[in-house]
């Protein structure tokens, strides 16, 4: 009986090591977040950045029209004149300032559909906890990507 | 009733006046026609082709433009078919060829009448796969508005608005075909004073506001219907406002007041509101120095001090200065605060009691407007005497000239200057400054003989008026002032309008009486009119900011009003005349020991009442910068705009109107002038009911019978005029003498002054883009006079008096009469008080 028992016993564990030994020999599913990165879908919205031409001009020209888009009023556009001599974009104008608020934002990516020279796209950052209410508020020299231009910006 | 014409407009029938454009016809019945060129405002001209109907004819149905034809009896309309709508999306797609669609960066989109009729009329795909033409984009035709020639739809608005309101034909076009633009003439910018109007009404974004440049969205602003804050008309503007600032000023239709212009300084000067210079808290001076205070600390500081002098020196040796910028709200209060608390009658405002005024203002502007579609205005002769509208009203100035030009109205002038209107020929008569009196009786003696109307007690005052004085002391035409007498003699309703130059100083109380004999004995006494030029230069009066008036332009003893008053707040008034604008200031340091000024700057107006001001013992400034006399004050109590507290001015038809708070500045300690003056009347011992500036108002209802039932609510968005018949003095003839002229060989030029729109005020010189327009420290001098003393423009000159000195520089000006010389008052760095003497008569000398 007690034998019995015994055999049936190693025969069960064997079985459950056999699982793991199966397992053992495939890659694991499990990440190491945050030493190693997490890969996302290519649309994945997260987030925002403000892109730039090749020739290193903001594409935003601070139309305003996402701000009117979003449906949580979570951004904030004031525009200025270019200065012809040393222009910041393409044209005329310009976004002085360049404000998302994200603790309004939902990610709905409205804003990027609004846009009108691409200038907005929601990234794949999604790592945006933070110690304080105002840094929340991300400007233009966090939202711009890349934040310096690679290139030298002439006036056309 | 005019003749009725039926027509019938897709089917339905309409009836409508002789004469009324198919357009409005349609308008009539609820039918929109897509428009461009036309405007409710000017002259047909059907260029833009946008509306064409098919109209039935002699000649069978065809394609006509709504906008230009008039109706006919039995015209059938059809503005819904399959024709008309493709005409309409191919007028669309032509428009559009060589539109650039930077819709995202132009400031009209989201209010542009392009982009709603392409929604709603156009074709919906683009056909179009060249290139588009390319032409200026970023063009400026004035310092404050940028032309983009691409955006143009060659409409004409704005050149028909320049040339048939503003009579400056200073735009144009040019080219042909598809290069057609517009653009202004041989390089000479729009200087018209009331140009910015053609942004208001361009359909597109091609005359856009460079002040206002990229500042707003339309979708985004919040609008707030006000008033102008720099001129008497009051015109209607609306504030758009975003974030706690003002982002754009546009303007306001109001048929009673400025049709739907505004000027160009209403326009674009409101820098200063937003302006980092305004006072955030109260100042104190402390060892020499202003420091910031608290509220608290500020107001009991003045409090103690201002019991002190009283107690030390009596209560006439304090004085209050009121503002003609401020709401009648404030003036009322700070007047208020002085008879009841102070108990002195030392209460005035600049251009206040040193000059005879009339309470009574204009009968109405709209007797001198001619609208597009109106009757031609009520007044037939306009004569205006020392009073430059083209420079002090602007959009009075464009309703005189659309009354000359469109309303059969005639125009008499007397002005020592050569002013832009003389050149409607109307008689000019161009006195020496100073010899108003002798010019007017000389007239009001030309009128007798020319309507034949004697009257023997007139013609004892006049014994010295003879045409050899006209010639001898006025320096004028004897023909031209018979021209104009016989003018105002003919004229049913003659208008006379005479500005604060012509009555200042002890020349003023002559002038007016000589004014009266004239328009008495020429029937117009009930249209002559005093105008002030700030924006509250006829509620001040009203609200009683005078030393010798109560409020309702009461005497001071006048024992009804005086009941009323003392009832009302619960004291009793002080009896003593009180001490006028420029008496209290030359008395300043000496007999008044404390003044408490109230949005004025007197300090820059003359150097000797600025060392004055420093003499005093106590000077509180109540303003919104660190004014000249901010800087000598004890101490400054900050306030707060107009854009930022409610109010109510009144304009110089009387014509009650509010400017409610558009914003709010969430940084600033500054009050409003109400709430600070009620803050002090609690220090001192009172209770005011006022919960706000409407609680205020409610109290002048009551307290001045012209302004019953003038409450906020009933104003509205239009305003309500008082009746001027409650006020108007009983006509009667009295003597006016001409007052001794003091020419010499040593000071040979008469001075003359006046206000000009772009001085060096601070409500005007914050706008940087307006910084080249703005006059600096000149001198206007004749040719002649400029050829004789052999300077050229720009010349640094000294002009000199026997009571001080200034430097400017020579600007030769075909408007100056030889041997005068023009200084504007408030330019920069040049107080021409320096060299006056309180009147604003006086010779002076150039060396160069």
């Amino acid at each position: 009986m007690g034998f019995e028992r015994f055999i049936k016993g190693a025969t069960e564990i064997g079985k459950a090591m056999g699982v793991t030994l199966k397992y053992l020999r495939q890659k694991p599913i499990t990440v190491q977040y945050p030493t190693e990165p997490v890969p996302v879908y290519p649309r994945f919205r997260g987030k925002h950045e403000l892109r730039r031409y090749e020739n290193g001009m903001e594409r935003c020209i601070g139309c305003m029209l996402c701000e009117a888009a979003c449906p949580t009023g979570a951004i904030y556009v004031d525009a200025a004149e270019n200065d012809p001599q040393n222009p910041t974009s393409p044209g005329e104008r310009y976004a002085r300032t360049y404000e998302i608020n994200l603790l309004r934002c939902v990610f709905c990516g409205d804003c990027e559909e609004a846009c009108p020279t691409e200038a907005i796209v929601l990234g794949h950052d999604f790592a945006m906890a933070n110690f304080n209410r105002r840094d929340f508020i991300l400007t233009k020299p966090e939202l711009l990507n890349p934040g310096e231009p690679n290139v030298v910006i002439r006036p056309e | 009733m005019t003749d009725l014409v039926t027509l019938k407009i897709d089917g339905h029938e309409v009836s409508v006046p002789k004469g009324t454009l198919v357009l409005d016809a349609a308008a009539k019945l609820g039918i929109e026609i897509p428009i461009f060129c036309s405007h409710p405002k000017l002259d047909p001209v059907a260029c833009c082709r946008m509306c064409l109907v098919e109209m039935s004819g002699p000649r069978g149905a065809s394609l006509q433009p709504a906008c230009a034809v008039p109706v006919a009896e039995g015209m059938e309309v059809n503005t819904q078919n399959e024709n008309v709508r493709s005409t309409q999306e191919m007028m669309l797609g032509f428009i559009l060829v060589n539109h650039p669609l930077d819709c995202p960066i132009c400031d009209k989109g989201g209010e542009c009448p392009l982009q709603d009729q392409t929604m709603r009329f156009g074709p919906g795909i683009s056909q179009l796969v060249e290139p588009k033409r390319h032409k200026n984009k970023e063009h400026l035709i004035s310092d404050t508005i940028v032309l983009d020639q691409e955006r143009c739809v060659v409409c004409w608005r704005c050149i028909r608005y320049l040339q048939e309101w503003e009579d400056k034909p200073q735009l144009a076009l040019f080219e042909r075909g598809g290069e057609t633009l517009i653009d202004i003439q041989h390089g000479q910018p729009v200087d018209a004073k009331t140009g910015g109007n053609i942004i208001d009404i361009c359909p597109v974004g091609a005359l856009t506001n460079r002040v206002a440049r990229f500042n707003f969205r339309p979708w985004q602003i919040e609008r707030t219907p006000s008033i102008d804050p720099h001129y008497s008309t009051g015109d209607n503007i609306r504030i758009d406002t975003r974030t706690h600032q003002i982002r754009r000023i546009v303007g306001r239709e109001n048929m009673q007041v400025n049709d739907q212009w505004i000027a160009d300084k209403t326009r674009f000067a409101y820098e200063w509101v937003n302006s980092d210079q305004r006072l955030q808290h109260p100042l104190v001076r402390k060892d020499g120095e202003l420091v910031p205070a608290s509220w608290s600390y500020a107001l009991q500081y003045v409090v103690d001090r201002l019991k002190e002098i009283s107690r030390k020196n009596g209560a006439d040796a304090i004085g209050g200065i009121g503002s003609t910028k401020l709401s009648n709200e404030s003036n009322y209060l700070f007047q208020r605060l002085m008879r009841q608390f102070i108990g002195t009658n030392n209460v005035d405002h600049r251009n206040g009691g040193d000059v005879a005024a009339l309470a009574t203002g204009l009968p109405a502007l709209a007797d001198i407007m001619k609208p597009q579609y109106g009757p031609n205005p009520k007044v037939d002769t306009i004569f205006l005497v020392g009073f430059d509208p083209s420079e002090e009203l602007p959009i009075l100035d464009i309703h005189l000239k659309r009354a000359v030009l469109r309303g059969g109205a005639k125009l008499i002038i007397a002005h020592p200057r050569q002013i832009e209107l003389t050149r409607y020929k109307g008689p000019h008569l161009a006195y020496k400054p100073g010899s108003e009196v002798t010019m007017l009786n000389v007239l009001t003696k030309l009128a007798m003989s020319a309507g034949e109307k004697n009257d023997a007690e007139l013609s004892k005052l006049l014994t010295g008026a003879t045409q050899q004085a006209l010639k001898d002391v006025c320096d004028v035409a004897v023909d031209e002032a018979k021209r104009a007498a016989e003018l105002l003699a003919q004229s049913e309703n003659a208008l006379i309008i005479y500005g604060p130059m012509a009555a200042d100083g002890p020349n003023g109380p002559q002038v007016i009486n000589a004014l009266t004999n004239l328009a008495m004995i020429t029937g117009h006494y009930e249209r002559l009119a005093y105008i002030g030029l700030d924006a509250n230069s006829q509620g001040c009066r009203d609200m009683g900011v005078l030393p010798t008036k109560l409020p309702g332009h009461a005497e001071l003893d006048d024992a009804e009003a005086r009941a009323r008053l003392e009832q009302l707040w619960g004291c009793t008034l002080p009896t003593e005349p009180g001490k006028t604008y420029k008496q209290m200031l030359d008395a300043a340091g000496g007999a008044i020991k404390a003044l408490y000024v109230m949005g004025a700057d007197p300090a820059s107006e003359r150097p000797d009442w600025a060392a004055n001001l420093d003499k005093l013992d106590l000077l509180i400034v109540q303003d919104l910068f660190l004014t000249e006399t901010a800087q000598l004050a004890d101490v400054v109590l900050p306030a707060l705009s107009w854009a930022e507290s409610n109010g109510t001015f009144t304009n110089c038809e009387r014509r009650v109107q509010r400017a409610p708070k558009a914003l709010t500045n969430p940084h600033t300690k500054a009050a409003a002038d109400w709430m600070i003056l009620d803050h002090l009347a609690s220090r001192l011992g009172a209770n005011w009911p006022y919960a706000d500036e409407k609680g205020v108002l409610h109290e002048i209802t009551e307290a001045v019978p012209i302004y019953r039932g003038l409450t906020w609510e009933a104003l509205g968005d239009q305003g309500l005029q008082w009746d001027a018949a409650q006020v108007r003095p009983t006509a009667e003839y009295r003597q006016a003498v001409q007052p001794e002229a003091t020419a010499s060989a040593e000071y040979p030029f008469a001075l003359v002054t006046g206000t000009v729109s772009y001085d060096g005020g601070n409500m005007f010189a914050l706008t940087k883009q307006m910084h080249n327009i703005a006059y600096g420290p000149i001198v206007g001098i004749s040719p002649a006079d400029a050829d004789r003393l052999s300077v050229a423009d720009a010349t640094p000159v000294t002009v000199s008096s026997p009571y001080g000195a200034l430097q400017v520089q020579v600007k030769i000006s075909e408007q100056v009469k030889p041997g005068t010389v023009w200084i504007p008052e408030s330019l920069p760095q040049s107080p021409v008080g320096a060299l006056l003497n309180g009147s604003s008569a006086e010779y002076v000398k150039i060396e160069a």
